[in-house]
């Protein structure tokens, strides 16, 4: 396939190398450096796409960011992406594209009945047609059928199968966009000693003028950036991010930037990212993002081969590509005549320049060098109207003074109604923007951040201007972040050009009916505009919403400025004072991967392993999260359900011996003198009376008076302390004490350090625990010499090594048991040798879900569960516990008289009478009785209890102390279940605690 | 060196990983004794007691580290340090210490289990911090020396340049352990890295 219209020479692709890519399944072939659109246009394709709303045929319009149709859907099997601008995406070897919005061809569209039909369609169409009937119902019919109707392209549906990166990135001058304004100020900061970061969203630097034939201090400009860029990356304190986007500025001058690492490949190579967050902090930013060329609305200025000028211009001279072979040129300023020439200088016919200004403003250097040419120029003139179906193929032209219409036959319409600086991030970073006559456009003012704009997105437009500005604007910034400039450097430069001025038009009146587009994206057009202000949508903001103007994927960068000219025109005000609308991120559209980088899927958060976390995983442990810790749910034996698994494990505790890793309970010590003074102040217990080597179990209160946490603290030292708290209050208990340490009682002696990490911890619980332990520890373990809440410090024997280790006598499981802990790095040796020790023993390792049945078996409160937040210690049949004398946090409170109600849920058993308790239980006295029903408590903790041979629960029951013996109903209307249940005290299973105690 | 499979990304198994480049190098850092000293910046007891047991001079400013013979002292807070020593012998008996440091109105915690070292170094060190971490680790702002607390991805971390930039060696807590080790190869295996085989903390 030949490429009809690449030219011989020009450009920056590299006609050595083709590069073979398809289009709708046609087969075509580019060079490398092309774009999509470039290699389209270079093989005649300007059809690329239906519209949104009309399905109208559409063209490559711009040559960037601001691309409003040339919207395509990349085929890569799962990395199949929709709306990639066929402007920014490089090509590669195979690539394949497909237009979207269409069926069942481009050339053949049925959805463009909706053209035909487009009277019905008016703007904001769908809060007026479809509000009948009302009701919800049937909008959602409705919308369902619009929105198959409209649209773009469609979403991967697979797995992505790339993954992505973040980068923190810290700068003193950051520079946004590395055209010429962007290198010369890098190139200034740079020499300044600052440390800079330059980004640009192309592939290579040199912005608009990449293949421009300027010259640049008297050299082409491809050299001239060549050098600046080897400069700047010999520089170590230069960061060049080209294919990057920076996409969002936040507060603190964060700034988010995108590169795109791998998708100008087939598939990213190995280990490689397909793209990278970056959070750059830039000590300043100047932002030298250039200026987007704007349209002007006529009749037919949406068909295929109509662009903006400086598109043409720059598919002529960066890509070496005709986008046509006889143009118009419709302008209202110098800038479209830069376009004319290099369209006649690579040999496309240009018919006309149709200039909205009169004679006497076309005195600068390029209308005056088109008049040489031999170019001709209409002053005062305007298109009316296009003609053509899938592309134009003439336009009508008429005298701004009147007269008749003058049809000029064509296949390429450029047209130009000035330049908007891209003042998006600008504004992003609370930016105020001001309205300049001259240029008809809003310029950057004043910024309450570091930022500065330079070049064109400062209102600069000849190369020279925009030069010095750039490098003026690096010095500035490499000033403000603390670093001098050096004695004497001179800004690049280039020969100055004369310009006359730019004449406001945005639209050429139309007949009646005659679509002339505003936002081609979304298909507003200048009849929508009247239409919204005629309906009294007088604000931009609201202009936007009702039109739709301005809300596609390219955020109305060629029209927003055109719609609301003409809503100022409609409302007879100033421009100004409509303003404009809020600039937000993104930019440009970022993939929801990127903004996920590496924490999805598995590493969605965080996780954290006990010392033994491997072996439980290679006994075969069902893990489970508990915040962000995994611990063993039960370990399953080949064929046993999980359930069985974990009956299994809590009954072999109660009969022989079992062992559980506990290493996830918070640990905090204390050291200081005052330890049991504060202890006493945040438990509700005393703790003065604790003597070394002993453990007691407490409680901590809210200050509302509502139980917090509970575990115990052991006396390790006249001086030293060990508290553990619940797993999942483990930060928040050491929060609240260094809160009081630093906050409340600066004045006690008292040290707290968090300790979880450096302890492996496990329970073995069971009748025959003491014999497992004393074939492994060091220390006399009978009853006599290690009673129930005895501590001490001992060695455990793991083969024949010694390990240090610190034994507590306490109980969770209601049976003889033992805490053993040791220092992490030695877990998984002391859990296999006290495995070994128990073997003879019957030892089965448990998991949390047996460790839990033999706690409800014991009647043991749980936070969460139990202690919701609701409780005091009272109802749950602690309140015994709170001393009398002393204070404690929490406990002035619990003498409110709704915290001493009789009538408080309180904590209770409940055995099941016949069939299972339902999870999340409700107790009510009487399921049968008229709703509403009362509720008199709920369920919190519920099992099958293999010990008991009984469904068994902990509730929580209005008087619940005083209904034991009574018989209630457990009902779940959600799983459709009633049961009824006996209610009795909390403990099941030895409520005299004499297991625990031999 | 050469035998692991450069696809395993994440074993801390010795050998070249990722890409083929050979400029960073990743490895344990081993610790054999940390103890976090809590206490008075301003008693001069607590100073002395802690130079009779350490053999250094607890840093003052914010950030910065000191160093004694073979321990090494982090500042972590106004009234917290971390003393690291690679061997046992250079730090001595836990309770003795504790004892003289309560009774020198201070506090001090066996914390030698509760962190691993990653020792990151080569070229790409710095890029492959600033993958997980928002600090600045240019030479300017964050020296040889000096120590920095902060996040690696949503781990909290502590930081220590262990010598001249870029190479930094990074603490966390043992349970994230392999979490960290996976998103530090992660980040490296773009530019390749290569694990070595465990060696003695600073």
């Amino acid at each position: 396939m030949t490429q009809s219209h690449r030219l011989a020479a020009g450009g920056i692709v590299d006609r050595s190398r083709t590069l073979d890519f398809s289009f709708d399944g046609a087969a075509y072939q580019g060079h490398p450096g092309d774009m999509l659109a470039s290699a389209l246009l270079a093989n005649g394709v300007h059809l690329v796409g239906r519209s949104f709303k009309y399905h109208r045929p559409r063209g490559i319009v711009t040559a960037g960011a601001d691309e409003p149709n040339a919207l395509v859907q990349l085929a890569r099997g799962a990395r199949t992406e929709p709306n990639t601008r066929a402007t920014q995406q490089e090509l590669y070897q195979g690539l394949a594209a497909a237009s979207q919005n269409r069926w069942p061809s481009l050339r053949f569209d049925v959805g463009a009945l909706n053209d035909v039909l487009s009277p019905l369609f008016p703007a904001g169409f769908y809060y007026k047609t479809f509000m009948w009937p009302p009701g919800p119902r049937w909008w959602l019919k409705y919308e369902h059928a619009i929105r198959r109707a409209a649209g773009l392209g469609h979403a991967p549906r697979n797995p992505d199968p790339d993954h992505y990166q973040h980068r923190h990135a810290h700068c003193d001058v950051l520079v946004i966009g590395g055209g010429p304004a962007g290198l010369a100020a890098a190139q200034s900061a740079a020499r300044c000693g600052a440390r800079v970061i330059l980004c640009d969203e192309n592939a290579a630097f040199g912005g608009s003028v990449r293949g421009a034939a300027d010259a640049i201090d008297g050299a082409p400009p491809a050299s001239w950036i060549a050098a600046c860029v080897d400069q700047l990356a010999a520089n170590g304190d230069v960061t060049l991010l080209p294919r990057t986007t920076a996409f969002g500025y936040y507060d603190q001058n964060l700034v988010g930037l995108i590169e795109r690492v791998a998708d100008h490949l087939p598939e990213p190579p190995p280990f490689t990212p397909r793209q990278r967050l970056w959070h750059v902090r830039a000590g300043i930013v100047v932002l030298a993002s250039g200026a987007l060329e704007r349209g002007i609305a006529y009749a037919g200025n949406d068909l295929p081969g109509t662009m903006l000028a400086g598109a043409a211009q720059a598919y002529v001279s960066r890509y070496g590509v005709k986008p046509g072979t006889r143009a118009v040129i419709f302008a209202n300023n110098d800038s479209a005549y830069g376009a004319a020439l290099q369209l006649h200088n690579a040999g496309v016919t240009v018919a006309a320049i149709a200039d909205a200004r009169p004679q006497a403003a076309l005195f600068g250097d390029h209308p005056q060098r088109a008049r040489a040419d031999g170019i001709p120029i209409l002053p005062g003139s305007a298109i009316v109207r296009a003609h053509g179906r899938l592309r134009v193929a003439g336009v009508d032209l008429v005298s701004l003074g009147g007269g008749a219409a003058r049809r000029i036959d064509c296949d390429l319409v450029c047209v130009s109604g000035g330049w908007n600086p891209a003042v998006h991030l600008y504004s992003q970073s609370r930016g105020k923007l001001r309205y300049d006559d001259a240029l008809a456009t809003f310029l950057p003012d004043v910024a309450p951040q570091a930022i500065v704009a330079a070049g064109a997105a400062n209102g600069k437009f000849d190369l020279g201007a925009i030069l010095s500005d750039g490098h003026a604007a690096g010095f500035v910034a490499a000033a403000r972040a603390g670093f001098a400039a050096p004695a004497r450097h001179a800004a690049p430069a280039a020969d100055a050009v004369s310009t006359g001025p730019l004449l406001p038009l945005w639209s050429v009146p139309a007949r009646r009916g005659a679509k002339c587009f505003v936002d081609w994206q979304n298909d507003v057009t200048v009849a929508d505009v009247a239409l919204a202000a005629r309906e009294g949508y007088r604000s931009v903001e609201h202009l936007k919403r009702y039109t739709t103007l301005g809300m596609g994927t390219d955020q109305g960068k060629t029209g927003n400025i055109v719609g609301l000219a003409l809503l100022a025109a409609e409302l007879g005000v100033a421009i100004p004072r409509v303003g404009t609308t809020t600039f937000r991120p993104p930019y440009t559209p970022v993939t929801l991967g990127t903004l996920a980088g590496h924490e999805a899927g598995a590493d969605l958060e965080p996780t954290r392993h006990s010392a033994m976390h491997d072996w439980h995983v290679e006994h075969g442990a069902r893990m489970l999260n508990a915040g962000l810790w995994k611990r063993p749910h039960s370990y399953p034996r080949p064929g046993e359900s999980e359930d069985d698994a974990a009956n299994r494990e809590a009954k072999n505790v109660r009969n022989r011996v079992g062992l559980v890793d506990v290493s996830t309970l918070g640990k905090i010590e204390l050291q200081g003198r005052d330890v049991a003074e504060f202890l006493n102040r945040v438990y509700i217990n005393r703790w003065d009376t604790l003597a070394v080597g002993r453990c007691r179990y407490g409680v901590m209160l809210r200050d509302d008076g509502m139980v917090f946490d509970d575990g115990t603290t052991s006396r390790l030292s006249a001086t030293h302390y060990l508290m553990t708290t619940t797993t999942l209050n483990a930060v928040n208990v050491m929060q609240h004490l260094e809160y009081l340490l630093q906050v409340e009682w600066p004045e006690l002696d008292v040290f707290a350090t968090s300790v979880t990490e450096q302890w492996a911890a496990a329970a073995l619980s069971g009748p025959m625990a003491r014999k497992v332990l004393a074939t492994v520890v060091s220390i006399d373990v009978s009853n006599a010499a290690f009673p129930f809440l005895a501590v001490g410090d001992c060695e455990l024997a793991a083969g024949k090594a010694r390990i240090p280790a610190r034994l507590f006598r306490m109980s969770y499981s209601g049976e003889l048991a033992y805490e053993i802990h040791v220092p992490v790095t030695h877990g998984r040796a002391m859990w296999e040798a006290v495995m070994a020790a128990g073997e003879p023993f019957g030892i089965m390792a448990y998991g949390t879900e047996a460790m839990s049945t033999l706690r409800i078996e014991k009647g043991h409160v749980v936070v969460g569960p139990e202690a919701d937040g609701r409780t005091t210690a009272d109802d749950l049949g602690m309140g015994k516990l709170v001393s009398s004398a002393k204070s404690c946090i929490g406990k002035p409170l619990l003498a409110r008289p709704a915290l001493t109600s009789p009538d408080r849920w309180q904590l209770v058993g409940l055995t099941a009478i016949d069939g299972m308790i339902p999870r999340g239980g409700k107790l009510v006295a009487d399921p049968g009785q008229a709703a509403p029903i009362p509720m008199l408590g709920h369920v919190s903790s519920w099992c099958w209890s293999p010990n008991l041979d009984a469904s068994i629960g902990l509730a929580l029951l209005e008087r619940g102390r005083a209904r034991h013996g009574e018989t209630l109903w457990a009902v779940s209307p959600l799983a459709d279940a009633r049961v009824r249940v006996r209610v009795g005290p909390p403990c099941f299973i030895d409520p005299e605690g004499e297991r625990l105690r031999v | 060196m050469s035998e692991a499979d450069p696809t395993t990304i994440g074993s801390t198994a010795p050998g070249h990983y990722g890409s083929a480049s050979t400029a960073l190098f990743l490895r344990e850092a081993t610790i054999a004794t940390a103890w976090n000293v809590h206490g008075d910046a301003g008693s001069a007891s607590l100073r002395a007691e802690v130079q009779r047991i350490a053999r250094l001079v607890l840093p003052m400013a914010a950030n910065t580290t000191s160093k004694g013979e073979g321990v090494t002292a982090l500042w972590l807070g106004p009234q917290s340090w971390l003393l690291v020593a690679a061997d046992a012998a250079a730090l001595g008996d836990f309770a003795g210490a504790r004892d003289a440091v309560n009774a020198a109105g201070g506090a001090l915690f066996d914390v030698s289990a509760s962190r691993i070292a990653y020792a990151v170094d080569g070229a790409p060190a710095a890029a492959i911090m600033a993958a997980g971490c928002p600090l600045d680790f240019h030479p300017r702002h964050f020296g040889a020396g000096q120590c920095r607390q902060s996040l690696y991805g949503r781990v909290p971390a502590l930081f220590y340049r262990h010598r001249e930039p870029p190479d930094c060696t990074m603490l966390v807590a043992r349970s994230f352990a392999h979490d960290v080790w996976r998103s530090l190869c992660t980040a490296a295996a773009p530019c390749g890295y290569t694990v070595r085989a465990a060696a003695p903390f600073g």
